[in-house]
């Protein structure tokens, strides 16, 4: 029993450390690019880690670019940290309901880099700016919401009218 | 008792008809009470009929008729020789004070009995002289309820407690006698049996004392009398500092041998020390033991003694012993201490010589053949002497600490009582709560508890070298210190104090301790800082029992090691000995041996690589002393600089070692500005790729000021330097006026600094200020008026002075502040990001997210945040929405 006991105990524990570890590391991280976003923000985004106090949820803000349906909208995303970020992705969903060719109805996102093309160099403002040129410039190719593809190709006017229907402002919550 | 009365007839015939002259058959018998019923009245009824004489017949016992008759007739006539009159209690009370022996004539229980009464107590005595004693027990009884019991319980009630207990028991004393003085006198010399009797009636009357006196009232008269008389037999009232001064004076030289204060004692040599307590013992103290054995032998005597006041004895000697080591021992804290060896002699010997005296007058009856004292007795008494000396100790412990190392002594005693667990905990849990209340509150001062602390290091670690307790007290200090703000910068500052000064008065503001400990310590002190693990320790202990699981042993009171540890890193400590170590290395001195010398020091403890930056900062130092003479001697050669030109040296730091300065920027001199650049020339030419950037702000100048009547020569800042400076290019005919806003303008200044230079220079009396803000150079100093006006100018000049000091000090806080500012505004962008993205937010959550998420902590204050916060308010990047929440203004 006592044996038993140890040796399942001790990778437990090892896993344990491993995984604290990463956590220091993630945290160490996210709390460097927090800095970086606070001592050179770009215009029109910005993100700031959730009141849980791990920095592994963060809220993110963009607003929409000139010249585009979403122009002067403010949306809100959700960006959430694997452990081992940044070796994968964190996981990004848009909280403002968001009519877009790339975005489902619940907030999903279809995105390369927050997929496959992930790479340990982009960070939460190379995402945010990313996300902010996607909204300029959608990737009809591979529609999540395939009416709006139509439409963004077919009928701008429509587009922007469905944009300004579904959006709601979170702000004041 | 009473109750038994009516069956006396009945039993009377029965005894009548099967008379026994065996006690044992008559034990119960109440029969002579019922026969002397009848003598209630004051006058005794005269058996006059009964005049046979008992001699004749006293030996026949031929008939039981015969022998119940004569056997009643004897009663009667030695009741009439026994019985006492009913004259209540005033004459008892009226003869407390004498010997009694006049109330006994007056009750006439002197006198001899009459042939017949002799007579009859003879017979009785030979054939029941049991019932006899236990009829005259049962006539005690009854008497004393009758007439002693009223007046008692009244004279108890009284409120008189003075002397009442004394009152009481002489009046029992005389009680007593009254009623044993015949048969002492008469009766017991008639029997080989005297003891039992006379305890069977002892007995009697102690069961009716105590049963008139209630004992709840007595005990507590017993105990202020024995109070009263132990102080002074203990020698406790002597110690006291109010006792006469003078008196003592007087006696010193007399009664110099006896004496239980320890300070006397300590300056005995050790054989006369022996001595002291045990033997010439003061005249006041004889008195008083006699007087209280005496009162407590009349005690013993009317049955107020043995077990009960045993007890009451015992409750005023334990009060008493701590109110001597109180008396004795407060405040006596120096060491080498010997008040446990005192406290033990005094035990041994005074406290244990009353214990033994006292207890064998008022032994208990039961078991009055053994030894009322023991050794082992005696051996408690020290461990009790013991803790209660270390309740004591514990009790000052907080002033012993602060007036470290003079009270060595006092820890010393301690020791002797921390040996275990319990008294550990009480001593650091008092201790703690001690810290809390006087020490850990903001009225105290951080170089106050930094004070505290290490003397807490040091007594604590004396008292207990594993440092269990210390560790236990140290949590609450050390948490409250890393709250603190400045308590880096006392600590560093403390570092770098200058060691000599120590012997110097206490400065209150740096904790010039810390530089001589740096010092000291380093010569013996890296060598046990090996890993935690030594299999080759052959002293290892494992950690004491009541150790914190984090407890961690340290092997020497490392007081800088408690203090830097104080902090999670070592950052904090060296970020804040550079700033500090910047300030020192700018002023103008010729070494820097003592930074040399505490850095080296540091760096023993911290690792060289901690400390890189300082270091690199004394080499700058070092390095541009070389340079500096290089690019002079470079510039002459050149021809650049003639001896007679302004001389210019420059410290040339690294600045990305150096922490920044908070500068204010202004614009020196044209001339400063070309010999600034032609040493840059010529640096750059020596140094490849290096740049010069000048800190005009930080240096001192050497003026020199030539007027129509007076010179000036000193040292002075570059700005006020500057800032006289530009009083030069004014017209030369009339004196040189300028105005703030003129100078600050000219010389990209700001305001504050131009006033604060400008009344600098007005103390110096060089300018003075003509109308607000405008000041004007002092050509000719009026030196007439000064003799009549000598005070007034003074005045005037400190004014200034003390002006000009408020001034730059103002300068200095709008800098601070910018600087502040310059830092909020970083934290102006998190609070902008947080509040964008998680929407409008209270106060305290801002705080605590800033505290989350900004590295290295948020440095402001709620209040300070508060304001912040207000101020964007006010400038409209800030709304307050709903229930105070903060919201971003898009």
């Amino acid at each position: 029993m006592d044996y038993n006991m140890e040796d399942t105990q001790n990778p437990v524990e090892a896993q344990k450390v491993a995984q604290r570890n990463d956590t220091q590391s993630v945290t160490k991280r996210l709390q460097a690019e927090l800095m970086q976003l606070m001592l050179s923000p770009s215009p029109g985004i910005s993100a700031f880690p959730d009141a849980d106090g791990n920095l592994l949820a963060w809220t993110a803000t963009i607003t929409g670019p000139t010249e585009t349906p979403y122009e002067g909208l403010t949306l809100k995303l959700s960006f959430k940290f694997p452990n081992d970020y940044p070796y994968s992705p964190p996981t990004v969903l848009f909280k403002t309901p968001i009519y877009h060719p790339n975005v489902d109805f619940s907030g999903r996102i279809c995105l390369d880099i927050l997929k496959d093309k992930w790479s340990a160099v982009y960070n939460v403002s190379s995402v945010l700016l990313s996300l902010q040129s996607l909204l300029g410039e959608p990737n009809n190719a591979s529609p999540l919401n395939a009416q709006a593809a139509e439409l963004w190709d077919s009928n701008q006017e429509e587009f922007k009218r469905h944009v300004l229907a579904r959006h709601q402002d979170l702000d004041d919550e | 008792m009473l109750s038994t009365v009516p069956l006396n007839a009945g039993r009377r015939r029965v005894f009548g008809s099967v008379f026994s002259p065996s006690p044992a058959h008559s034990l119960k018998s109440d029969n002579p009470v019922a026969s002397f019923e009848s003598t209630d009245s004051t006058s005794t009824v005269k058996a006059d009929s009964q005049s046979n004489s008992f001699a004749t017949i006293g030996g026949s016992t031929d008939s039981a008729s015969a022998d119940a008759e004569i056997l009643d007739q004897a009663r009667v006539a030695a009741a009439e020789f026994l019985s006492v009159p009913n004259l209540g209690f005033e004459p008892l009370y009226a003869h407390r004070d004498t010997d009694g022996s006049e109330l006994l004539k007056e009750w006439n229980r002197l006198a001899p009995p009459s042939k017949e009464s002799a007579e009859a107590l003879e017979y009785l005595m030979r054939t029941s002289p049991w019932t006899l004693f236990e009829w005259y027990g049962n006539d005690i009884r009854k008497h004393f309820l009758i007439n002693f019991r009223s007046g008692l319980t009244k004279l108890l009630a009284s409120p008189e407690k003075e002397d009442l207990l004394r009152t009481i028991v002489a009046c029992l004393q005389l009680a007593r006698r009254i009623y044993l003085a015949p048969v002492l006198h008469f009766l017991l010399p008639l029997t080989p049996h005297q003891g039992g009797y006379l305890a069977q009636l002892q007995r009697a009357f102690h069961t009716v004392v105590s049963y008139s006196l209630p004992w709840r009232e007595i005990s507590p008269l017993l105990a202020s009398e024995l109070t009263r008389d132990a102080v002074v037999i203990l020698g406790i009232d002597t110690l006291d500092e109010t006792f006469d001064a003078e008196m003592s004076e007087d006696e010193m030289e007399v009664e110099r041998t006896y004496s239980v204060s320890y300070k006397d004692w300590k300056e005995e040599t050790p054989e006369a020390r022996e001595h002291m307590m045990a033997e010439g013992e003061d005249h006041r103290v004889t008195i008083a033991r006699d007087r209280l054995l005496a009162f407590l032998n009349g005690l013993q005597l009317v049955g107020l003694g043995a077990d009960k006041a045993q007890k009451v004895f015992a409750e005023v000697m334990n009060i008493l012993m701590g109110d001597f080591i109180h008396a004795a021992y407060a405040g006596e804290w120096e060491a080498p201490s010997s008040v446990p060896q005192h406290l033990g002699q005094w035990i041994e010997n005074v406290y244990a010589r009353l214990a033994v005296q006292v207890l064998s007058v008022i032994h208990s009856e039961i078991e009055s053949g053994t030894m009322d004292v023991s050794f082992g007795d005696v051996e408690k008494w020290r461990t009790v002497g013991t803790a209660r000396l270390g309740m004591l100790r514990v009790s000052e412990l907080f002033d012993v600490v602060v007036d470290w190392p003079a009270s060595s002594g006092a820890v010393e005693d301690l020791r002797h009582f921390v040996t275990q667990t319990r008294p550990r905990a009480y001593v650091t849990h008092w201790f703690s709560l001690n810290l809390q209340q006087r020490l850990l509150h903001p009225g105290a001062s951080t170089v106050e508890i930094l004070q505290v602390y290490i003397s807490v290091i040091r007594a604590f670690h004396l008292l207990d070298p594993n440092g269990v307790l210390l560790d236990r007290i140290a949590r609450p200090i050390r948490r409250y210190l890393r709250d603190r703000d400045d308590t880096v910068k006392v600590i560093v500052s403390g570092l770098l104090a200058d060691p000599a000064a120590v012997e110097g008065p206490v400065t209150s503001d740096t904790l010039v301790e810390l530089a001589s400990e740096l010092t000291r310590l380093n010569q013996h002190s890296m060598q046990s800082k090996n890993s935690e693990i030594d299999f080759d320790d052959m002293n290892w202990l494992p950690d004491p029992v009541d150790a914190a699981p984090d407890y961690r042993k340290s092997k020497s009171a490392d007081v800088i090691d408690s203090l830097v540890s104080l902090f999670d890193s070592k950052e904090t400590f060296v970020k804040e000995m550079q700033t500090l170590l910047a300030d020192r290395l700018i002023q103008k001195r010729r070494h820097y041996d003592q930074e040399t010398t505490v850095l080296e020091l540091l760096k023993v403890r911290f690792g060289d690589s901690a400390l890189q930056a300082c270091e690199v900062m004394l080499k700058d130092l070092t390095d541009s002393r070389r340079l500096d003479h290089a690019v002079r001697n470079d510039q002459i050669v050149s021809g650049n600089l003639t001896a007679e030109d302004t001389q210019l040296h420059a410290k040339i730091l690294s600045r990305f070692f150096w922490p920044e300065f908070q500068d204010q920027e202004f614009k020196v001199p044209d001339e400063i500005t070309a010999i600034q650049e032609s040493y840059a020339s010529c640096f750059e030419k020596r140094k490849d790729s290096r740049k010069l950037m000048w800190h005009n702000a930080l240096g001192q100048v050497t003026v020199e000021l030539e007027f129509e009547n007076h010179s000036f020569v000193d040292e002075v800042t570059t700005w006020q330097a500057t800032v006289i400076y530009a009083f030069q290019d004014s017209p030369p005919d009339s004196p040189a006026t300028k105005s703030i806003p003129e100078l600050a303008e000219q010389l990209q200044m700001t305001p504050p600094l131009v006033r604060s230079a400008c009344l600098f220079w007005v103390s110096k009396r060089v300018l003075h200020e003509v109308t607000r803000d405008t000041f004007e150079v002092i050509e000719i100093l009026e030196d007439e008026h000064a003799p009549d006006s000598d005070s007034d100018s003074e005045a005037g000049e400190a004014d200034a002075a003390a002006a000009a000091e408020a001034a730059a000090a103002a300068a200095a806080k709008e800098s601070a502040e910018a600087a502040a500012m310059e830092k909020m505004n970083v934290h102006w962008q998190f609070i902008v990001g947080m509040l964008t993205n998680q929407g409008p937010m209270a106060l305290a959550r801002i705080i605590m997210m800033l505290k989350i998420a900004v590295p290295g902590g948020f440095p402001f204050s709620d209040e300070e945040l508060r304001e912040f916060l207000g101020g964007m308010v006010t400038k409209g990047k800030l709304e307050i929405v709903n229930g105070g929440n903060y919201k971003i203004v898009h």
